[in-house]
């Protein structure tokens, strides 16, 4: 016999919290990317597009990703987060330094502001990291996907301090190395140690629960995490001593091989669903590892071209870094969103009246601004891709405005589910 | 879960039991937890007033597992109030996609 671990009374306020500020976040991409259509044409290294980089990776993707985390940590681990003072400190400091931070990137001021910034910043993810691992102090029995989501944090703490470090080099000029190499450490621990294994740590627990799927190999999964882990430390090691060189292509197999374990244990679980019926968030997620695919296609070409010192690499890098950010992360997030918020806002508001008429949290949000989102980002996705390979202007501002349209329909669901009330809820 | 037997004492309460949990449904999945085979066992005390449900969860870290058996409770209490619900979750036999009934599985698409 046992029992289910009942929500904390404090962990509405701070995962919402979470939600919103990310939402909004999502929302200033727009004007930002508005503002930045010429930018695009241009090196990767530029105020602008590392200002969006930073909001959409920080304030964006990291944001909501924290706030899934502190509600879905204690479900996966049955125990409380340890402290949801430190949560609202954490939040709260990461929020300061992100306005800070962004703003200097914007105006390219690496003065003051940008050093404050990055230390708020570095505060804030000191503090949901610490969070997390104090509360996994608790663990009986540790599995591959509390693996996932612990070492994808030491690698967000990895990425934050390289963050400030190069901060600091701008006034100092300290590091021994060049900045550039610094960047692609900096972005690969975020992208590749950060991003990817907690998103495959969280959605190779969350995905068979969502499609009631009978198989599930978790030997993959081991793979992944081994695969994709020695692939970072070595590109780390390689690239720091000898720069990009033809071994980067093995450290890239590595990595993509890594990935491609989780996407057959993805595969295995929508291939043994019981569940048929694919809905509009889940096809979000689809999309969202079809960009992923399309990514690692591109990576080989960028070595490729970076090895011949051709000038393509640094376009397909910015083709590379948007298809991850704007596309893979923000698929994801803008599908999986509509699988979470709701269940969140529902456990809270209304999980006490089932057992009789009541609404269920898949009626939370309206289905048919669900669909237009997916289109008017499916759009963008095209568009905005097609525009950036090829150099095409026009097309880049074709995906900037359907990604406006995608931005607006996504808040408007999210304040949809906030702000629903009793009376106004479907039957 | 077995339906219950005409010879027993409680035939009409526990029909009427079975038929109240046929209408608590898992929120995500949107299917009633009789027909996802997750009720295994309901028994009547009379002596202690309870009503035993003995039931499992699609897994042990089902973050609508507190919302299931919340539901459970209510469904209980709202319907039978002169007894208490007593849920007893327990994790063998494991759930498993086997324990859908046939009604079960025609709601999900299968």
């Amino acid at each position: 016999m046992s029992t289910v671990i009942e929500q904390h009374p404090n962990l509405y306020k701070i995962v919402i919290a979470h939600y919103l500020i990310a939402a909004f976040t999502f929302l200033a991409l727009v004007p930002m990317l508005l503002f930045s259509v010429k930018d695009f044409g241009g090196h990767y290294f530029q105020p602008h597009l590392l200002a969006i980089t930073h909001t959409a990776a920080l304030g964006w993707a990291s944001v909501i990703i924290f706030g899934a985390c502190y509600q879905l940590l204690p479900v996966i681990l049955e125990t409380y987060l340890y402290s949801y003072k430190l949560a609202w400190f954490g939040l709260v400091v990461f929020c300061l330094g992100l306005l800070d931070f962004v703003y200097s990137f914007w105006v390219f001021e690496p003065g003051l502001h940008m050093q404050c910034g990055s230390v708020l910043l570095l505060t804030g993810i000191t503090s949901f990291t610490a969070n997390i691992f104090i509360t996994s102090k608790k663990i009986k029995k540790p599995d591959i996907y509390q693996d996932f989501i612990l070492t994808a944090c030491i690698w967000l703490l990895v990425t934050a301090v390289l963050g400030v470090l190069m901060v600091f080099n701008f006034r100092f000029a300290f590091l021994p190395k060049d900045h550039l190499l610094f960047l692609k450490l900096h972005a690969h621990a975020g992208l590749g140690g950060w991003f990817l294994l907690l998103i495959i740590g969280v959605s190779a627990k969350l995905l068979p629960m969502f499609l009631v799927s009978e198989k599930t190999n978790v030997n993959l999964l081991k793979w992944s995490y081994y695969l994709i882990n020695s692939a970072l430390l070595l590109f780390f090691i390689n690239t720091y001593i000898f720069g990009l060189n033809t071994f980067t292509f093995i450290i890239a197999v590595t990595a993509i091989v890594g990935v491609i374990c989780w996407l057959t244990y993805v595969y295995q679980c929508f291939a043994s669903r019981i569940r048929a019926k694919i809905d509009v968030a889940m096809a979000h997620t689809i999309l969202s590892i079809f960009l992923l695919a399309i990514a690692i296609f591109v990576l080989p070409f960028i070595i490729f071209y970076q090895l011949k010192a051709d000038a393509l690499a640094v376009r397909l890098t910015t083709l590379y870094g948007s298809l991850l950010l704007l596309g893979w992360i923000s698929s994801l997030i803008l599908g999986q969103t509509f699988k979470t918020l709701p269940f969140i806002v529902w456990t809270k508001r209304s999980q006490h009246l089932l057992g009789s008429k009541t609404t269920l949290p898949a009626n939370l949000f309206d289905n048919k601004i669900l669909k237009g989102q997916f289109l008017s980002f499916l759009l963008f996705t095209v568009s905005f891709s097609i525009g950036l390979a090829l150099k095409i202007k026009p097309l880049i501002y074709l995906g900037v405005v359907c990604f406006s349209v995608t931005a607006v329909l996504y808040i408007s669901n999210v304040f949809i589910i906030l702000f629903r009330t009793e009376e106004n809820e479907p039957a | 879960m077995n339906l219950p037997d005409i010879d027993d004492e409680n035939f009409k309460l526990l029909t009427q039991i079975t038929e109240v949990l046929a209408t608590v449904i898992d929120p995500e999945l949107q299917v009633n937890i009789l027909d996802l085979g997750m009720v295994y066992n309901v028994a009547v005390k009379k002596e202690t007033k309870t009503i035993e449900v003995e039931m499992t969860l699609s897994t042990r870290h089902c973050p609508m597992g507190s919302a299931i058996v919340n539901s459970v409770e209510n469904a209980i209490l709202q319907n039978f109030t002169t007894y208490s619900p007593v849920v007893n979750l327990v994790w063998e036999p494991a759930w498993n996609v086997n324990s859908i009934t046939p009604e079960g599985k025609k709601q999900l698409g299968v």
